[in-house]
């Protein structure tokens, strides 16, 4: 260069520059969401009740139809019925029963449980277990449908993505679906599975709980009764006739499959339902609470706090994990929760008054999504002490006794010419085997998300070994069955392919993500 | 000396979104891989910054040092962002760094510094 360049304009090209980077920077901050959110929310057209109004319901407990010395059966009715979530309209919902939450299933551990499930809905379905240790017979594989009556083959096959299924085991009406249970004490949830519906189908209202009890349960004396308190919290919206608000591409649910491009990441309410009330108010006394919570939302993660009217911040004292009790409790200040993960909690009310509030927050929320519920104490309760020393019975794997190590990229791509989900570059196809492994080997898969992925994984618990490259988080310990794994984030997880042979699945639980494509088979043999 | 280290940083600066590239194609090794590049490029920033310190004593240029200084701020302020997992930040900032970084070679390879000092002036 012969002639230096002005020191004028040299300043001025560095200004532009700094400008320019100064102002991408900015734009990112104020655009992007902080903290990360998956999912575009949908706007209620009708008033949404006061928080803290309406009490909260519990779901009651389902009888068997017959208890014999091989085990209980029970009968589910999938019906289309009318509910009062929002005061003084009738929401139309798809349920098991009649009512939303489904009923509640309480099983002992090994004792065979059979549920016959006859499905009077207008499209066909299927019912999966989450977290159960089923054969792959009844794990509700996503083909292996109920069909309705006077279900005609041509109208399920629409222009959306179904796939003939060789393997499919379809039934009419009826289906008996039979779970040995042979698994540890914790709070299973059953749902709709259906191939490329599910999401429409738990947002309509497909979805209950399920327990498992067992002797090392028994033995920890943990609150029982009324201070154990199942909370499944699911977001929703309503249309302005008070009906469930979802954008699918075919709201018959029977032909294209899908959501409305915006909602392609995952479909966010407005409203925060626990056991199907918005915003409730549960009476309390100022005893220990055992919470059990499931967040039965299809792609909303919350971040829980237990925050008294005075300000203060309850720890919430983990004692389970998706697969049951922990070995010792972890106590959380905030606890975040992802779609379809469950945590056993215990909640200390012992030092408030009575009259003391407390609100069950959502620091992931804002506006009134921030809330969740509240626990009014009313009367004095018994003190309880929390053990420190839970279950001795988890298993533990090391990687040296991995014979496999799989790594799986759960990303956005394309699936039948639109936007999609895929694993491994591949959207979902039942006639592919993924991964086939041998019953009994112990594996670890290192599973790597573009943005948040609950990756859930049937038949299996697993516990986490390393997470974005580091230790694991708190909330991070006992036997999982689904891992939140946040934008850019890495989890190595392990586990022992025990107990069935056959084709089982694994995908992520934001549950439009799994419609969309983002689920992949796995091949016990 | 500042410009073979300026150089070094822009190599590896460009290794960063390849190892990222390569983990979130689903490599699990990529992670560690752009971690270890980001301990390398610190690095590098931090040597940078020493040799731009050595320019400015030898030869009354200031502006490698604000440049490099500059640089090294944004670069530990992207490796927080990225443990912390705030893409918001880590995106834009990685590629406002690599221009950054691009822009001060361009300028150390375009502007050969002076053997000695000729005038007394103070740049930057």
């Amino acid at each position: 260069m012969a002639e230096p360049i002005s020191r004028r304009r040299l300043l001025g090209i560095g200004a532009v520059l700094g400008a320019v980077a100064a102002g991408g920077l900015a734009l990112s901050a104020a655009w992007a969401r902080r903290p990360a959110e998956t999912g575009d929310q949908l706007v209620s057209e009708v008033p949404l009740p006061q928080a803290f109004t309406i009490p909260l319901p519990l779901p009651q407990v389902l009888e068997p139809v017959a208890s014999a010395a091989e085990g209980d059966r029970y009968e589910m009715v999938q019906v289309e019925t009318e509910a009062e979530i929002l005061p003084g309209y009738s929401t139309r919902l798809w349920t098991y029963n009649g009512t939303f939450p489904g009923p509640t299933i309480e099983s002992r551990r090994g004792r065979h449980v059979t549920v016959a499930h006859r499905n009077e809905l207008p499209v066909p379905t299927v019912v999966h277990l989450h977290g159960g240790r089923t054969p792959a017979s009844s794990d509700g594989y996503p083909t292996d449908l109920v069909l309705p009556q006077d279900w005609s083959e041509t109208a399920g096959h629409g222009h959306g993505g179904h796939m003939a299924d060789d393997l499919a085991v379809v039934t009419n009406v009826q289906r008996e679906y039979g779970f040995p249970l042979d698994q540890r004490a914790a709070m299973l949830w059953y749902h709709d599975h259906r191939m490329d519906f599910t999401a429409p189908a738990i947002w309509r209202g497909l979805a209950g709980l399920h327990f498992v009890r067992d002797d090392v349960e028994d033995a920890l004396d943990l609150p029982r009764g009324d201070h154990e308190v199942p909370l499944m919290i699911a977001d929703r919206a309503f249309d302005s006739d008070g009906q469930l608000k979802y954008p699918s591409l075919d709201p018959t649910l029977t032909g294209e499959i899908g959501v409305e491009e915006r909602f392609t990441a995952g479909v966010l309410g407005d409203a925060v339902l626990v056991n199907g009330a918005p915003w409730p108010v549960h009476e309390v006394d100022s005893g220990l609470y055992r919470l059990r919570v499931l967040n039965a939302s299809n792609a909303r993660h919350y971040e829980l706090e237990a925050v008294t009217d005075t300000g203060r911040r309850l720890p919430l004292v983990q004692i389970g994990a998706d697969q049951g009790l922990l070995a010792a409790p972890v106590r959380h200040e905030r606890l975040p929760m992802a779609p379809a993960e469950r945590y056993d909690l215990l909640l200390d009310l012992g030092e408030l008054p009575v009259g003391s509030k407390v609100r069950l927050a959502n620091r992931l929320g804002e506006g009134r999504m921030k809330d969740v519920m509240q626990f009014h104490v009313v009367r004095a309760g018994r003190r309880a002490a929390i053990p420190e020393t839970l279950a001795t019975d988890l298993p533990e794997w090391d990687r040296s006794e991995a014979v496999a190590v799989r790594d799986f990229a759960f990303r956005a791509g394309r699936m039948n010419g639109r936007h999609g989900w895929v694993i491994d570059g591949l959207p979902f196809d039942p006639n592919r085997t993924d991964v086939t492994t041998r019953l009994g080997d112990v594996e670890v898969w290192r599973l790597i998300a573009d943005v948040h992925h609950p990756v859930h994984l049937h038949l299996v618990g697993f516990r986490v070994l390393s997470r974005g490259g580091g230790a694991p988080l708190p909330h991070d310990a006992g036997l999982k069955d689904t891992i939140a794994l946040r934008p850019g984030e890495s989890a190595e997880i392990i586990t022992r392919f025990d107990g069935y042979r056959g084709r089982y699945l694994f995908h992520c639980h934001n549950a439009e993500h799994e419609d969309m494509g983002m689920m992949a088979n796995l091949e016990v043999t | 000396m500042l410009r073979a280290v300026a150089t070094l940083f822009l190599i590896g600066g460009f290794g960063q979104p390849v190892f990222a590239g390569v983990y979130l194609s689903g490599d699990f090794d990529g992670l560690s891989w752009h971690v270890m590049g980001a301990d390398l490029v610190s690095s590098i920033s931090l040597v940078q910054l020493g040799a731009a310190v050595a320019v400015w004593i030898r030869v009354r240029r200031a502006w490698p040092f604000w440049a490099s200084l500059g640089l090294l701020v944004g670069v530990s302020a992207q490796y927080v962002a990225g443990m912390e997992g705030a893409l918001w930040l880590h995106l834009p900032l990685g590629v406002a760094l690599i221009a950054g970084i691009a822009i001060v070679v361009a300028a150390l390879w375009m502007r050969p510094l002076p053997r000695r000092r000729k005038e007394v002036r103070t740049d930057g």
